[in-house]
C-alpha cells in the first residue's frame, strides 16, 4: 500500500474522518477472536469457513470478517461476536458457521445452542456487553482488541489511535507529558509497580549521548499473558507509548533516542504482529524521522528474547540486548541514569505503555479518577486455573479478589471449595479464603506478603496442595535463577531440597523453622527481584496454610492428595461399573478385574500416575491421601 | 551540583570519603573489616557472593546493600555488622560451606561465625563455589577470555568453550593462582604446557617466573621482567603482575637505555665464564644427570639455593660423591694449558661441604697434583683429608652408567693400576676460562691479550694492572685466573692506579684553564 | 554444518553486530534446530566473539540447545494454571510414552520433550504443543493419542 506520510494533527484526523466514513455502522461483522488462545480452538479454520460459507451466499461484499486480538474470554473460545447487534456465540464449530450465516446473519435470528450459559443462573445470555465476565470489567485496554485488526494500523486509526501521539508532540512540552503522567499516578506495571512518571522525570534529567526507550515484553510469570495479549491485538498502542515516552524523556533535546521492544521468542504471534505495526506506522510517518510532521525522531526494533525468565529483570534485560548473559546487575546507580549500554534508560512494561496514550488523550484527571489512592487505572489480571471463567480481566484498581474471582470469574468448576488464589507469578503469594475481600492494588497485596506482579491470578480449590504449590514455584525459580548470587542460586535449591522431603513425607520437624531462616536470607540478600521475592510463596503459604506442611512433616499426609508419595489410587466398588478403561490406559497392568465387575487397583504395581483416574467416566477412581502414621491402609498390601 | 567530600559514618566511626567510594573501600580505609570472597580489588566489583552486605541508614529507611560495589553519593549511616547482617551472612558461608565442603577458606569462615556443621546435605567433592574470580581474572586482566562461567542456576560452573580445552588459554595460570580453593587448574583449561623458565643464577637448577629478582644479593634488589618471554610484551596479554601489585611499581613504559658517560679512567673487571663440561664428553656432563659442575654444587650446597642447601640429587641424598679435578685447566686439547687456581680450592671446600651434609658419606677426589698455594690452603686440605677423603691422584678417563650408579674409571698413578669408583654424584672441578666477547672487549678499548685468551697487562711484575693504553686498568679474572683474596687485591689497586691517573687529568685541567684566564 | 552462504546471510540480517547475537544464534537454531559447534565457531570468529562468551550465552539461554534435536518437539507446559490442571501427569504420560525425560532427546533423534515455564494460553491447560501445535485440555490418555497419530503416520511413511 503506497499511502501518504502523515505530516500534521489536521493530516491523521482527515485520515481518521475517511476510514470512519468507510465503515457503516450498520454493516454486518463477523468478529472471530484470534489471540493465541482461540487459535489454538482452532478459530483460523473458523475464519476460513466463514469466508467461504460468505463467498458460496455471494455475501462477502455484505458481510465484513474481523480478525481480531484476543478478546479475554479464553475459557469459551472460540469467540465469535456479530456486529452490529453485538451477538456473543462460544466455542464455535467448523459445523456451525453454514447456520451461523444461514441463521443469524441472513435472518437475524440467534442460534440458542452457542450462547453463553450463566453457570450460576442457568440465564442463556445473547449480547456479548452483558455476558457477566466483560459486564463487571472496566475494559479500558483489552476493548480495543475486539474493534480492531491488529495486523491493519488502519483500524487502529479509525479508533483515535495515534491521536494521543499527535497531540503530545504538537501540543505538549516533554515536561508537561512527564507531570500528566505523574499526576496520573500510573505505577508500572510490570511488577515492581514503580510510579513511572518519577522513572520519565530521572530518565529526562540524567545526561547521556544517547537515551533508550525500552518496552518489556518479555512475559514470564507463569500464568500471565495480558502483555501478550496486548502486543497481539493491539501492538500500535503499546508502540504510540514508546514514542509518547521517548518523547518526554528525550524531547527538544540533541541527544539520539533509540526504542526497544524486548519480547518473548515464546510469542510468535506478538513478534510478527509488533514487527507488522512497526513497518506500517513507518510508512504512515508515525515513526522514524520527523514523526506526524513535528520533527521529532525516534524509531524502535524488535529484539527477541532467549529464553531466560530473569530477562525480566530490567537490568539482565538489558544485558541480554546488549548480546550478553541475562544476568542481573547491582542497581545502586539507577538504569535512568546508567542503563543500556550505561546511557540513561527507561524501561516499561507493555501495559504501562498501552495505558499512556490513554491518559494523554483523555487526560490524567480522568485516569486518577479511576482506582484507589495508591494505585490508579485498570489492571488486566489473567484469571487462571481452577476457574469457571478462564481469561482476561480488566478492572478498576480497587476492586476486591472476591469479585473478580466469583463475580467475573464465575467462581470455582465442579462445585468445589475456593481454597487459595495466588498472585504475583513465581514471585507473589498465595491468600486464602478470609482474603477475598481484599481491594486488590499494590500497596494492600503487598501488605498481605503478595504481589501485584503482573497481574497473574492463580485460582486454586481445595484439590491443590499448597506445599505442592510452594514447592512448584520454588522448582520454576530454581530453573530460572542466573546462578550469579549465592542466596538465590543455593538458598532457592536448599529450600526447594526441603520442599521435596516434605512432600516426600519425609520432613523432619525442625524444617518449617529452616525453611523461614533461609527464606529471610534470600529474601534480604540476594541481588535481583528474582531471588529477593523468590521466598514469597514459601512464606506466604506457611503463613495462610502452615497447617498443610505440618500434616505432611508429622502426620504423613497430603491432605489435598496431590503429593504423589502420600497418595494412592483406590476404585471405589460402588461406583465402578467395569467398563475396562482403566485397565487398558495404566501402563503397569496394575489395575485388574472382571469386566463389569469393579476392578482394584493393586498397590505394589501403582506407579500414581493418574492415567486411571484422568480416564474414568464415572468418578471412580479416587485419590486417597490416608497418611501413612495417621491411619494404616485399609487393604492389605500385598506380599513382595 | 554534588560535593566530592561526602561524609559517612561507618559502625559509630564518621569519616570524609570522595563520592562514589564503595563502602568496602572506605571500611577497609578505617580498619573495619568485611569479609568477601568474590572481590578482588583489581577486579570489577562482581556482587555475588553478597558476603559483603551490610545495612545502609539513609533518611530513616534501612536496606541491606552489598559494600564491595555500593559507591557512595550520599550522606549515609552504614553498619557493617548488625543482627540481620549476621544472620544472613552466617547462612551464606553454610550453604556455601554445604556445596563445598572440603574448601578450608569456607570451613575456617565457618568457624569463625560458630557453624559447626552445614544443616545442608554437603556436596562431596565441589571446591567451586563460583565467585568468578578466575573468570573475571582471565576476561578483566590476562585478556585471553578462554574461560566462562556456563550454564545457569545451580548447573552454573566455570567452563571451557564446548568443553574442550580452550584455544584462547595462553596457559598463564592466573585462574590457578587466584582460586581461593584450588578448583580450577590450568591443565583443565588447556593442554598447552608451560615450559618453565630456570633460574641463571642457580644454574638453571631452579625455575622462575617471567618477573623475577636475578639473585639475592642483586643490586638494586627488584624484580625484573623477562621480556623475551613476558605474555604482556609478547603478545599484549595478561597483565597480571601490574593489577595485583599493590604499591603499582609494574612500568611497562620501562626501557633499556645506553648511557654516554665521560671519564677519566676505565677499570675492566669483566670477570670470567666457567669451563663448559660438555666438551669433555667422556665425563658424561649433561648426559647423566647427576654429574654436575662445580658452580652447580655450590648452588645445590648454599642455604639460599633451590634444595635450602640440601644436597639432592633427582630428590635423593648421594651417598658416593666424586670430585674430579682440573676439568678444563691445565688441558692443551682445550686450549687451556694455564692453571686456573681456584678448583682445588673450591673441590676441597666442597669435599668437606659434602662430609658434613651428608652423614656417612664416601667421597673420593681424583687430583693431578694439589696447589694449595695460598694463606691458610695447605692446612684446610690437610684438614680435609684428616676427615676422612679419599684423593686419588690420577685423573678419570671415563665415567659411565652401570645400573642406577655412576662409574668414574681412572688410572690411580700412584697405584699404577686402573681403578673404577662407584658414585651416586660426580662433581666436576670446571675451571676459569676467558670470557667469549673478551675479543670484543679487547678491541672496543684497545687492549691487548695474552696467549690464553685473557687481557694482557702491561707488564707481568712492574706494571700488573695497567694496560698497553693509558687510563685503562685491569683487574680479576679478566686478566687471569685468580681467587677471590687476588682479585680483591688487584681490584683495590687498579683503583689506585684510576686515582693517580685522575688526579693527573685534574692537575692539567687546572693548570690549562688558569692559562686560559691569564690570555683574558 | 550450515553453508557459509547462509551463515553470511544470518549474519548480515543483523549487521554483523555482536550485540545482536541472540538474534542471531536464533535463526540458526531455526534453521537447523540445534547450535552445531561449526557454526558457532564461525560466528565467532567473524564477529569477534570470544568462543568462552558464545558458550556462555549458548548455555545460558533456554531456547538454544548445542545437541542435535528431535524432528518432532514436543513442548510440555508446566506454569501454574497447567500445573494445578495436573501437566504433571501429562508429562508422566509423555515421558513414559517416547522413553525419554524432560528435557531429553531420544536416541534416533526422533523425539524432543521439552518443559516450558508457561506458554501464555493458560485457559486450555494443560497444553501440550507438539511441533508447533496446540493441544490443549490435555489428559495423559489425550496426550498420548497424539504422539501416537504422529508416530504412525512416521512409521507409514518410512515405511513406503
Amino acid at each position: 500500500m503506497n499511502q501518504e506520510r502523515i505530516s500534521s494533527p489536521e493530516g491523521l484526523a482527515l485520515l481518521r474522518q475517511q476510514l470512519q466514513s468507510r465503515r457503516t455502522a450498520d454493516k454486518p461483522c463477523i468478529t472471530v477472536c484470534s489471540g493465541t488462545g482461540c487459535q489454538a480452538y482452532g478459530c483460523q479454520a473458523v475464519t476460513a469457513a466463514f469466508r467461504e460459507e460468505l463467498e458460496k451466499r455471494d455475501l462477502s461484499d455484505q458481510v465484513d470478517i474481523l480478525t481480531t486480538g484476543c478478546h479475554g474470554f479464553c475459557e469459551r473460545g472460540p469467540v465469535v461476536v456479530l456486529q452490529p447487534q453485538g451477538i456473543f456465540y462460544e466455542r464455535m464449530k467448523l459445523k456451525d458457521v453454514a447456520e451461523v450465516v444461514e441463521e443469524t446473519i441472513a435472518k437475524g435470528e440467534v442460534i440458542d445452542r452457542l450462547l453463553y450459559q450463566d453457570p450460576r443462573t442457568g440465564e442463556k445470555i445473547v449480547h456479548e456487553r452483558d455476558v457477566p465476565f466483560y459486564k463487571l470489567q472496566q475494559r479500558e485496554i483489552l476493548s480495543m482488541n475486539g474493534m480492531i485488526d491488529p495486523t491493519s494500523i488502519e483500524d487502529y486509526i479509525a479508533v483515535d489511535g495515534y491521536s494521543a501521539l499527535v497531540k503530545a508532540l504538537h501540543e505538549m512540552t516533554p515536561d508537561e507529558i512527564v507531570d500528566a503522567i505523574k499526576q496520573s499516578g500510573l505505577r508500572g506495571r510490570g511488577g515492581a509497580g514503580f510510579p513511572t512518571g518519577r522513572k520519565w522525570e530521572g530518565c529526562r534529567r540524567a545526561e547521556g549521548e544517547i537515551k533508550y526507550v525500552i518496552c518489556n515484553a518479555d512475559e514470564g510469570d507463569p500464568g500471565a499473558y495480558m502483555d501478550r495479549s496486548v502486543m497481539e491485538g493491539n501492538p500500535h498502542s503499546v508502540i504510540e507509548g514508546m514514542i509518547i515516552a521517548a518523547y518526554a524523556i528525550g524531547g527538544h533535546r540533541r541527544h539520539g533516542l533509540e526504542g526497544y521492544i524486548y519480547v518473548r521468542n515464546e510469542y510468535p504471534l506478538a513478534v510478527k504482529n509488533a514487527g507488522l505495526a512497526l513497518e506500517t506506522a513507518r510508512s504512515y510517518g508515525l515513526l522514524g524521522e520527523d514523526i506526524a510532521g513535528s520533527g521529532f525522531n525516534f524509531d524502535i526494533q524488535i529484539r527477541r528474547g532467549g529464553g531466560a525468565f530473569v530477562c525480566g529483570e530490567s537490568s539482565a534485560l538489558m544485558q541480554s540486548l546488549q548480546g550478553n548473559v541475562g544476568e542481573p546487575q547491582a542497581k545502586y546507580v539507577r538504569s535512568v541514569e546508567k542503563g543500556l549500554w550505561n546511557q540513561p534508560t527507561t524501561l516499561n512494561n507493555v501495559e504501562t505503555l498501552a495505558n499512556v496514550p490513554l491518559i494523554i488523550r483523555r487526560g490524567w484527571e480522568w485516569y486518577a479518577g479511576i482506582g484507589t489512592e495508591g494505585s490508579k487505572g485498570t489492571k488486566i489480571f489473567s484469571l487462571v486455573g481452577k476457574i469457571n471463567n478462564t481469561g482476561l480481566v480488566e478492572v478498576p484498581m480497587g476492586v476486591t479478589l472476591r469479585e473478580i474471582i466469583f463475580d467475573i470469574g464465575g467462581g470455582i468448576p465442579d462445585s468445589k471449595e475456593f481454597k487459595a488464589v495466588q498472585t504475583g507469578g513465581p514471585s507473589g503469594g498465595c491468600l486464602p479464603e478470609n482474603m477475598l475481600d481484599l481491594p486488590v492494588d499494590f500497596d494492600e497485596l503487598a501488605k498481605v506478603g503478595s504481589m501485584m506482579g503482573s497481574g497473574g491470578m492463580i485460582v486454586m480449590d481445595e484439590g491443590t496442595c499448597m506445599v505442592d504449590i510452594a514447592r512448584y514455584f520454588l522448582d520454576f525459580l530454581k530453573e530460572e535463577s542466573c546462578g550469579k548470587c549465592v542466596p538465590c542460586r543455593e538458598g532457592i535449591a536448599r529450600s526447594l531440597e526441603i520442599l521435596n522431603r516434605i512432600c516426600q513425607g519425609k520432613g523432619r520437624p525442625e524444617d518449617i523453622d529452616l525453611l523461614e531462616e533461609l527464606s529471610e536470607t534470600v529474601q534480604g540478600f540476594s541481588l535481583c527481584a528474582l531471588g529477593q521475592t523468590a521466598p514469597n510463596p514459601v512464606l506466604s503459604t506457611l503463613k495462610y496454610f502452615r497447617h498443610e506442611y505440618e500434616a505432611h512433616i508429622f502426620e504423613e499426609r497430603c491432605p489435598a492428595g496431590v503429593c504423589k508419595a502420600l497418595i494412592e489410587y483406590w476404585i471405589d466398588p460402588e461406583l465402578c461399573t467395569g467398563c475396562g478403561a482403566c485397565t487398558r490406559v495404566c501402563p503397569q497392568e496394575a489395575i485388574t478385574g472382571e469386566k463389569k465387575t469393579p476392578h482394584t487397583v493393586t498397590r505394589s504395581e501403582c506407579i500414581k500416575c493418574g492415567a486411571c483416574y484422568d480416564v474414568c467416566r464415572f468418578e471412580a477412581i479416587t485419590i486417597r491421601s490416608a497418611g501413612v502414621k495417621a491411619a494404616p491402609a485399609v487393604e492389605a498390601v500385598e506380599a513382595p | 551540583m554534588m560535593n566530592d567530600w561526602i561524609k559517612i559514618t561507618i559502625d559509630g566511626h564518621e569519616t570524609m570519603v570522595r563520592q562514589d567510594t564503595t563502602i568496602l573501600k572506605a571500611a577497609t580505609d578505617l580498619g573495619i573489616e568485611i569479609p568477601t570472597l568474590c572481590h578482588h580489588p583489581v577486579l570489577e566489583p562482581y556482587g555475588a557472593c553478597r558476603l559483603c552486605t551490610v545495612e545502609v541508614l539513609q533518611k530513616g529507611r534501612s536496606r541491606l546493600v552489598t559494600s564491595c560495589n555500593y559507591p557512595i553519593r550520599n550522606e549515609i549511616e552504614v553498619q557493617t555488622a548488625s543482627e540481620q547482617v549476621l544472620r544472613g551472612r552466617k547462612m551464606i558461608i553454610e550453604l556455601l560451606w554445604a556445596r563445598c565442603p572440603e574448601a578450608r577458606v569456607l570451613e575456617t569462615l565457618a568457624r569463625s561465625y560458630g557453624i559447626t556443621k552445614p544443616r545442608f546435605e554437603p556436596r562431596e567433592g565441589e571446591l567451586c563455589y563460583l565467585c568468578g574470580l578466575c573468570v573475571r581474572m582471565c576476561n578483566e586482566i590476562v585478556g585471553a577470555k578462554a574461560i566462562s562461567l556456563i550454564q545457569r542456576g545451580v548447573e552454573r560452573e566455570v567452563g571451557t568453550p564446548f568443553y574442550q580445552f580452550s584455544e584462547a588459554c595462553i596457559a598463564c595460570g592466573a585462574c590457578e593462582f587466584i582460586c581461593p580453593t584450588g578448583a580450577i587448574k590450568v591443565t583443565d583449561v588447556t593442554d598447552k604446557e608451560p615450559r618453565p623458565l630456570l633460574l641463571d643464577f642457580d644454574m638453571g637448577l631452579r625455575g622462575r617466573g617471567n618477573i623475577y629478582i636475578p639473585f639475592p644479593q642483586a643490586v638494586p634488589n627488584v624484580p625484573v621482567i623477562d621480556r623475551e618471554h613476558c605474555l604482556h610484551f609478547q603478545a599484549d596479554a595478561c597483565g597480571v603482575c601490574q593489577a595485583v601489585c599493590p604499591p603499582g611499581a609494574i612500568d611497562y613504559e620501562q626501557e633499556d637505555e645506553f648511557v654516554d658517560v665521560e671519564v677519566g679512567a676505565v677499570i675492566v673487571a669483566t670477570g670470567f665464564d666457567p669451563f663448559d663440561a660438555t666438551h669433555k664428553p667422556e665425563f658424561g656432563y649433561g648426559r647423566y644427570p647427576n654429574v654436575i659442575s662445580g658452580l652447580e654444587f655450590e648452588r645445590l650446597a648454599s642455604a639460599s639455593g633451590p634444595t635450602q642447601g640440601k644436597i639432592r640429587i633427582n630428590g635423593s641424598e648421594p651417598k658416593e660423591i666424586v670430585f674430579v679435578h682440573c676439568v678444563g685447566s691445565r688441558d692443551k686439547l682445550e686450549g687451556a694449558e694455564y692453571c686456573s687456581r681456584i678448583c682445588c680450592m673450591y673441590t676441597a671446600k666442597q669435599a668437606h661441604l659434602a662430609h658434613d651434609k651428608i652423614e656417612g658419606a664416601k667421597i673420593t677426589v681424583f687430583y693431578m697434583d694439589v696447589r694449595a698455594f695460598g694463606k691458610g690452603f695447605e692446612e684446610f686440605y690437610d684438614r680435609v683429608r684428616a676427615e676422612g677423603i679419599t684423593y686419588r691422584r690420577g685423573n678419570p678417563s671415563e665415567i659411565y652408567k652401570r645400573a642406577d650408579k655412576l662409574i668414574v674409571r681412572a688410572e690411580d698413578t700412584l697405584l699404577g693400576r686402573t681403578v673404577e669408583v662407584p658414585a651416586d654424584l660426580v662433581v666436576l672441578a670446571t675451571g676459569v676460562q676467558p670470557r667469549e666477547d673478551s675479543a670484543q672487549v679487547a678491541t672496543m678499548l684497545g687492549l691487548e691479550m695474552s696467549e690464553d685468551g685473557f687481557f694482557a697487562e702491561a707488564h707481568p711484575e712492574l706494571r700488573p694492572v695497567d694496560t698497553q693504553r693509558q687510563g685503562v686498568y685491569l683487574a680479576g679474572t679478566c686478566q687471569s685466573p685468580k681467587d677471590i683474596p687476588d682479585t680483591v687485591a688487584q681490584a683495590k689497586a687498579a683503583a689506585a692506579r684510576a686515582i693517580v691517573e685522575l688526579s693527573r687529568v685534574k692537575r692539567e685541567l687546572q693548570t690549562t684553564a688558569k692559562q686560559g684566564e691569564g690570555r683574558g | 554444518m550450515l553453508e557459509t552462504a547462509t551463515l553470511e546471510q544470518i549474519l548480515e540480517r543483523h549487521e554483523r553486530d555482536p550485540a545482536n547475537i541472540i538474534a542471531i544464534l536464533q535463526d540458526i537454531q531455526t534453521e537447523v534446530n540445534w547450535l552445531p559447534e561449526e557454526d558457532l565457531r564461525y560466528v565467532c570468529a567473524e564477529l569477534e566473539i570470544p568462543p568462552s562468551k558464545m558458550m556462555a550465552l549458548a548455555t545460558f539461554y533456554r531456547a538454544f540447545s548445542l545437541k542435535p534435536r528431535g524432528k518432532h518437539i514436543v513442548q510440555a507446559c508446566l506454569g501454574t494454571a497447567c500445573h494445578v490442571r495436573g501437566a504433571v501427569r501429562i508429562l508422566g504420560a509423555i515421558e513414559r510414552d517416547l522413553g525419554i525425560e524432560g528435557g531429553q532427546t531420544d536416541e534416533d533423534l526422533q523425539w524432543t520433550l521439552e518443559t516450558v515455564g508457561c506458554l501464555g494460553a493458560c485457559a486450555l491447560g494443560p497444553i501440550v504443543v507438539v511441533d508447533g501445535e496446540y493441544h490443549g485440555q490435555m489428559t495423559s490418555a489425550k496426550a498420548t493419542r497424539v504422539l501416537q497419530r504422529i508416530k504412525k503416520a512416521e512409521g507409514n511413511g518410512s515405511g513406503a
